[in-house]
């Protein structure tokens, strides 16, 4: 599965918060499912952008989790306030928001973001969350937070497939 | 001979809203259920593809912050479905002045939900078909013209409903020649 998402659109905040949670417990740490992440920055969005390449730094260092979290539960504040670097901060230490600050201002995760955004583009994705299923040769992509109960059902009729 | 009823005003204006509104309120629901998912086949695709339409449909509903979570849930589900029956008995036109009437009341409950979602500046999708298209004055006067649209083809409907049919009337006259 590739998630197309935005750290500012409020139904990726949605699917992170209330889907992913549970469809990392049961399919992706099972072994049952790959989840890929992929950067989807909507142009409308005045912040989202900068939030990715904070997200992209910190996955740099091994701490995507608690920066992902910390951007999504506090969605409302920073994109009012553009204090996204604010809000990473208070989840990790001066040391590695000295490495992250670094990374983010040493312009090599831009190209990255641009390659998932044009991956994103190749599939049609023209809004978020835009999930990618991959399944036996075939791609089915979906727009839209999923409740957890639909893609339950869904993803196991997917995995029974011959 | 049958002679095809004679086109006037009253009934330019209903032909019109019958194909318009008709057309529209049909194509406003497919859009909700089939769009922009639309992956179809095998049976399981299918359904993901619609409950994944009417749960997108569903967050837009509940952008516009006027209904409880039930309330939301049930327009879901239910609108686009409805859309399409009502569209379609005002395309075929049978017993227009029910249906007629029926759709000028959500046509006016779809209106004022926009000019609220307006009033209050809230910048939210419409909802309105699978694109996403955000609320402003242009979408305001659109609904605006297609209630009037509305109010006035309901309101020929009945009036219409009064007059003697021109192949009745003709009759009439030939009976009581």
């Amino acid at each position: 599965m590739e998630v197309f998402s935005d750290f500012q659109c409020p139904s990726c905040r949605a699917l992170f918060l209330t889907t992913n949670r549970q469809l990392m417990d049961n399919y992706v740490t099972t072994g049952k499912v790959f989840l890929i992440h992929r950067d989807f920055p909507l142009p409308m969005h005045a912040y989202s952008r900068v939030a990715a390449r904070y997200a992209r730094a910190a996955a740099e260092l091994g701490k995507i989790e608690p920066v992902e979290r910390a951007l999504y539960e506090n969605q409302d504040k920073w994109e009012q306030s553009g204090d996204v670097d604010g809000t990473v901060g208070a989840v990790l230490t001066a040391a590695e928001m000295t490495k992250v600050r670094a990374l983010v201002k040493g312009g090599t995760l831009e190209p990255l973001i641009d390659k998932d955004f044009a991956l994103g583009t190749m599939y049609r994705v023209s809004s978020t969350p835009t999930t990618v299923f991959h399944s036996k040769g075939q791609t089915y992509p979906y727009s839209g937070a999923m409740p957890y109960e639909t893609l339950h059902q869904f993803l196991d009729q997917l995995l029974s497939q011959k | 001979m049958m002679q095809s009823s004679p086109l006037n005003f009253r009934r330019a204006v209903i032909w019109i809203g019958r194909l318009l509104l008709g057309g529209i309120f049909v194509y406003a629901g497919y859009s909700k259920i089939f769009l922009p998912n639309a992956n179809l086949w095998p049976y399981f695709i299918l359904k993901f593809s619609i409950s994944m339409n009417l749960s997108n449909f569903a967050t837009q509903v509940e952008a516009f912050k006027m209904l409880p979570p039930w309330g939301v849930q049930f327009v879901a589900h239910a609108l686009p479905f409805t859309e399409i029956v009502l569209g379609l008995l005002v395309l075929i036109g049978w017993r227009l002045r029910i249906w007629a009437s029926m759709l000028t009341v959500i046509m006016f409950g779809f209106f004022f939900v926009v000019l609220r979602a307006y009033l209050l500046h809230m910048n939210i999708n419409c909802g309105c078909f699978a694109t996403p298209e955000i609320i402003g004055l242009r979408k305001v006067l659109e609904d605006a013209g297609m209630s009037l649209l509305a109010v006035l083809m309901t309101y020929f409907a009945f009036t219409e409903a009064r007059q003697p049919h021109p192949w009745a009337a003709g009759e009439a006259r030939q009976a009581q020649a």
